[in-house]
């Protein structure tokens, strides 16, 4: 019947009288929200007091109130610990002010010696405010154990993408480093094998010449536009360290004991991080090309030795790099000609948001952005799931497939957004199980590729501990 | 229902019709003229008999008849011609003989019309208004010696309305449209005013004003426009909404053979795109979301100013000036809405694209005191500056925008030299220096020969050029991975056009059948083709370069007949394209495409009613597309676009003296929306399929119009 309503609507119109507009504005609005901002923290590590903080979902309009009510295993309010606002029987009440977007409290640790069988937990149990609804993290976690999870959004630096960034999701800290702050990884683990940093897009070929200061430009001449990312030819994958993060398949073949076996190779340095502003969604993550080096690697015992050289130089500079314990890689800088600390300790990062080197199929190395790549080399194991199998909201321990876990250090990848089309979009129907090197096993799941602007690189996950 | 809706409508005319008086048929719904006068390629106006060119002539009548508001209006019925609408800029250009709006010109009172990409090409016809307009002529074939640079495919010259035999002319209407079948008062349909002045101040000096609003609230489809706050792709529109704002105002004196008239044309449009994308924005800690989207506001202003006068000099040599400044201006507006909050953050405004130009053409004829030659001389001069600025075009990332200033110093010259009653030739030249490309020499011949029994021929040869587009010239996209560029090196494309056109014009029964037969060959080719071609291997690079070339052949034919009340033309067209692609492998066979058209026109005189009904066939297009196929190999293949058939139908009465006018009608009755096309580059052999939009579904109109003539 709908035609003949709008051939009424035009007549009326016509003659005036008539108002066939319909109000489509069916928004609901969510409820007022009051979480807390984490949903854990480590007793452990609170030293005298530490602010337990709570957001709002939108800044308040109207004053209220809400109530936290303190559940305590194997401690006492007021000896082991206190609150300020203080506790009336086991319950926090704190105002909620007109026109503010977060409160918090103060947690007091009197007993410097609670150990892990201790646990507080602090619940929000009433809103009053119009509209309230108590969800979301409706508590918030102290105790000895692995971070509960949360919400992280690591500092990757807007579209230029300037930083990696390494992230612990167990003790949820985070450690950022400037993309191009250094050159070459040489490993810890037993083999002798080197890295170069795919996050500034370098490339390595190696020559057959074995002496360093015989080779000059000239030698190479033809071969440098081929030792390149992005060149699509796919005979330039032999050029990179293979994007799954093997260290067995490094551009650098293994250094061998006997010098005269270890090749010289040409190295493209890569670019350095773009300063540019490009349009919205987009990025400028390559600056400048950071020239060419000649190196070439030996052993010492149980240290490399690197000997490098600009290409027409016949004369070389060589630089003594130990394996470094407790670390995935031992890190040196072009920039400084020195040995560089760039990553934490191999058993304290899972994931680190990098630009990163690819393999398109058929079409060979490809730069990419927004990479999250996990710990490979310290041990963390990851897989993803398709909305089609689960929500990530449903998803539980007893969902986890032991053998899916796998060691490519790309499951996450660039997998987690589509950035082929004018518009930059998340994923929505992936998630990821990451298993750390503790054997804590976490789902993780991207909520933000874009900032509000609609800028590039700034990147948003939540994650929940499964036990 | 949808005959139901018919029938509905019909009674309701009927019922109308029999309530009225019965009045005289007045000129607005009188059958067309056989022979009307041209002005487009002509030395002299003259009628479109006499014409060595082939001019087709789309008369107010018909316009009326098509309750036409702008040039999209009325050109989707008309042979060979297609309008080609874009659903996500909301512009709607042309393609003819295959190629698209670049290389076809749209002049009004011979003069370009500027747009924020073109001087003449690349027009947006939904921003020609044509509520002050009296006739459009259209001419098929390269016309570069006439009208410069891009009349490659053909032109349309849209001629205004420049003097009134009343006093007082006051006109005003109303239209109201279904967009397919959805309307609403404000927030769907499409909503129309007008109104018009004219008045003759004095014998000598005439002036119109005109003012027309046209709010097109969009296409929803099943989509739920801006207030929508899920990330499902239902967001926004199908079609964007837009606004135009149309005003225009003439002046013109006229005395013995001198004419002067000055007009002016201001349109503001406004094109709203509501992203389809929805950030919802969840607050993970508090499970809330705060959905956001970015949107993106485009604002048009054009302004048009032309003077122009005609007159002889010395009793003998005509000459015709016309000096016209025009600019346009596209500003985009981009923000962040937070859309529960029906809130703007993070505005950003600035200007998209931009154009303007000072134009000046003068044509001086009867240059040679005789009888069987005429000699035309002329000069067009255009100052044209533009900008696009980095959201509109690919460029080097910090650079705010491009911009480029052409100069074009052209003079032309032609000549028309009857040898006999019934034969005359027709040779002309153009010299174009500009400061951008090398001087260009283009030309052109036509000969007409009258036969026996109303046999005519006329043999018509023509070149034009295209110049360059920004994308091809100023592109800069290079990083890790890519590196496309421009070519600022690029030289115009070159093209040629030649047309055969047999024609018969036989009556009967006393002159109370008339006739009109026409069958026409073209061949229209383009060398220097640019085209976004591999430079180098390895590294891969890319760059444009003149390189290809496009043939289209062809075949039509076009009847008219006259029979009392009855108007009827019927169009046949079969067009066959080839591309060489120098760079790859292609397959350059001739891909055919048939196309049909009929109009017909029915008044009944007792009613003062007239019928019309527009019908248009386009068969599948085929074009061979570049495909992966099975083995991984990048192979031709042909890709098919699906055929279609658009039809209108109106019904237009007129009241008490004419003074008042309803036209109802229905647009796009067969319900096309979108056909299914294979033909485009990429993806595999088998793979899926696109659609490509052309219609919003049936549609329905009823216009009310009130004349004032005193």
């Amino acid at each position: 019947m709908k035609p003949f309503k709008n051939i009424i609507c035009i007549f009326l119109t016509l003659v005036g009288l008539s108002s066939c507009g319909s109000d489509d504005n069916n928004l609901t609005s969510d409820p007022f929200v009051v979480a807390f901002e984490t949903l854990s923290g480590n007793l452990g590590e609170i030293q005298a007091n530490e602010n337990i903080n709570l957001i709002y979902s939108q800044t308040a309009k109207n004053n209220g109130a809400f109530t936290i009510s303190i559940n305590v295993e194997n401690a006492v309010y007021g000896i082991d610990f206190t609150t300020e606002p203080a506790a009336i029987d086991g319950k926090i009440t704190l105002q909620i002010n007109e026109g503010s977007s977060n409160n918090a409290f103060l947690f007091n640790k009197l007993n410097p010696n609670l150990d892990e069988t201790t646990q507080i937990t602090f619940t929000v149990t009433n809103i009053d405010y119009p509209n309230a609804e108590i969800r979301g993290n409706t508590s918030h976690v102290l105790n000895s154990e692995a971070a509960l999870g949360g919400s992280i959004q690591p500092e990757v630096g807007g579209p230029n993408e300037q930083f990696q960034v390494y992230v612990d999701l167990s003790g949820k800290t985070f450690t950022k480093v400037q993309r191009d702050a250094w050159d070459l990884a040489f490993f810890s683990q037993d083999e002798f094998r080197v890295g170069i940093n795919g996050a500034i897009y370098m490339a390595a070929a190696e020559l057959q010449e074995t002496n360093i200061d015989n080779i000059t430009q000239a030698d190479v001449e033809d071969l440098m536009p081929q030792v390149a990312v992005g060149t699509f030819d796919p005979a330039n994958e032999i050029y990179i360290d293979y994007p799954d993060g093997d260290i067995n398949r490094t551009a650098i073949e293994e250094i061998n004991l006997d010098d005269d076996q270890n090749k010289v190779y040409l190295v493209n340095l890569g670019y350095e991080v773009g300063t540019e502003s490009p349009t919205n969604g987009s990025v400028a993550v390559a600056g400048d090309a950071r020239g060419w080096r000649k190196l070439k690697i030996l052993r010492t015992g149980d240290a490399y030795i690197l000997q490098y050289a600009n290409l027409n130089d016949t004369s070389h500079q060589e630089i003594t790099i130990n394996k470094s314990a407790g670390f995935n890689a031992t890190f040196f800088s072009f920039n400084t000609n020195s040995v560089v600390n760039v990553e934490p300790e191999a058993g304290r990062w899972d994931i680190n948001f990098t630009v990163f080197t690819n393999i398109i199929d058929g079409a060979g190395s490809y730069g990419y952005s927004d990479g999250v790549l996990h710990n490979r080399k310290g041990g963390v194991t990851a897989y993803s799931v398709t909305k089609d199998q689960y929500t990530y909201e449903n998803f539980n321990t007893s969902n986890v497939i032991a053998n899916n876990f796998k060691m490519d250090q790309l499951v996450i990848g660039a997998s987690w957004r589509d950035v082929m089309n004018e518009e930059k979009v998340l994923v929505n129907n992936i998630f990821y199980i990451i298993k750390d090197s503790n054997g804590n096993v976490y789902k993780l799941k991207f909520t933000a590729l874009l900032n509000d602007n609609g800028q590039r690189g700034y990147p948003e996950f939540k994650y929940e501990l499964l036990k | 229902m949808t005959r139901k809706y018919i029938i509905y409508f019909t009674t309701l005319i009927v019922t109308t019709s029999l309530f009225a008086q019965r009045e005289v048929l007045k000129d607005s719904s009188k059958v067309e003229k056989l022979d009307q006068v041209v002005v487009t390629g002509q030395h002299n106006p003259q009628s479109v008999g006499k014409s060595v060119f082939e001019v087709k002539v789309i008369s107010r009548n018909d316009i009326e008849r098509q309750a036409g508001n702008n040039l999209a209006d009325v050109l989707s019925n008309t042979l060979n011609l297609n309008v080609t609408p874009n659903t996500s800029t909301g512009k709607s250009g042309v393609s003819l003989f295959g190629l698209d709006s670049q290389y076809f010109k749209v002049l009004v009172d011979n003069v370009p019309i500027i747009n924020e990409e073109g001087m003449g090409n690349n027009t947006d016809l939904t921003l020609i208004n044509l509520d002050d307009v009296e006739r459009i002529e259209i001419v098929e074939g390269a016309m570069g010696v006439q009208y410069g640079a891009n009349a490659v495919s053909g032109i349309i010259n849209v001629i205004t309305k420049k003097s009134s035999k009343k006093d007082w002319e006051i006109s005003t209407y109303i239209q109201e449209e279904t967009v397919g079948d959805e309307y609403e008062l404000f927030n769907k349909g499409r909503h129309i005013q007008s109104i018009k002045l004219g008045h003759n101040f004095t014998e000598n000096l005439y002036a119109n004003a005109v003012f027309s609003r046209n709010d097109f609230a969009g296409f929803w489809n099943d989509r739920f426009g801006e207030k929508y706050d899920r990330n499902d792709g239902l967001r926004g529109y199908e079609w964007l909404p837009k606004l135009q704002q149309n005003t225009k105002m003439l002046l013109s004196y006229q005395k013995n053979d001198f004419a002067i008239f000055y007009r002016f044309d201001y349109l503001n449009e406004t094109i709203e795109h509501y992203n389809e994308l929805v950030d919802v924005n969840e607050n993970p800690a508090t499970g809330t979301t705060r959905p956001i989207a970015q949107d993106e506001i485009f604002t048009n202003n054009r302004f048009y100013h032309h003077l122009n006068a005609t007159g002889s000099l010395l009793k003998k040599v005509n000459y015709n000036i016309s000096v016209s400044y025009q600019e346009q201006t596209k500003d985009l507006e981009r923000y962040t809405y937070i859309i529960r909050e029906n809130k703007k953050e993070n505005v950003e405004e600035g200007e998209y694209q931009q154009r303007s130009a000072f134009f000046s053409r003068g044509t001086f004829s009867n240059l040679i005191n005789s009888k069987s030659v005429s000699l035309q001389t002329g000069f067009e001069l255009t100052n044209e500056r533009g900008s696009g600025s980095a959201v509109a075009v690919v460029i080097t990332p910090g650079e705010e925008k491009i911009t480029q200033n052409l100069e074009n110093y052209d003079f032309f010259a032609s000549s028309e030299i009857t040898l006999s009653d019934r034969f005359s030739f027709c040779p002309g030249a153009r010299v174009s220096f500009s400061n951008l490309f090398d001087t260009q020499f283009i030309g052109s011949l036509s000969a007409k020969q009258i036969l026996n029994n109303g046999w005519e021929l006329r043999a018509i040869l023509g070149s034009a050029n295209r110049t360059p587009n920004y994308d091809e010239l100023y592109t800069y996209f290079v990083d890790v991975n890519h590196n496309v560029q421009g070519n600022p090196e690029l030289l115009p494309e070159k093209g040629l056009s030649a047309f055969l056109h047999i024609k018969k014009h036989s009556s009967f029964n006393d002159g109370k059948i008339r006739i009109k037969n026409k069958l026409s060959f073209n061949y229209l080719g383009l060398d220097d083709r640019i085209e976004l071609i591999v430079v180098q291997q390895n590294p891969l690079q890319f760059q444009y370069s003149n390189i290809d070339s496009y043939r289209a052949i062809g075949a039509f034919t076009e009847k008219e007949i006259f029979f009392g009340n009855f108007n009827v033309q019927l169009g046949a067209s079969l067009q066959g394209i080839s591309k060489v692609l120098e760079t790859r492998n292609n397959n350059e066979d001739y891909l055919f495409n048939l196309q049909l058209n009929a109009n017909f026109g029915y008044t009944l005189p007792k009613w003062n009613t007239t019928f019309s009904a527009f019908i248009k066939y386009i068969s599948e297009q085929q074009q061979f597309v570049e495909k992966t196929n099975d083995a991984g190999e990048q192979v031709f293949e042909t890709g098919k676009t699906d055929g279609y058939n658009w039809m209108d139908v109106t019904i237009s009465k007129s009241f008490f003296n004419g003074s008042f006018v309803a036209t109802v009608g229905s647009r796009n009755i067969f319900d096309v929306t979108s056909v299914n096309t294979t033909a485009f580059d990429g993806g595999t052999h088998n793979g899926p399929g696109a659609q490509i939009p052309l219609g919003y579904g049936r549609s329905y109109f009823l216009k009310l119009m009130y004349n004032l003539k005193l």
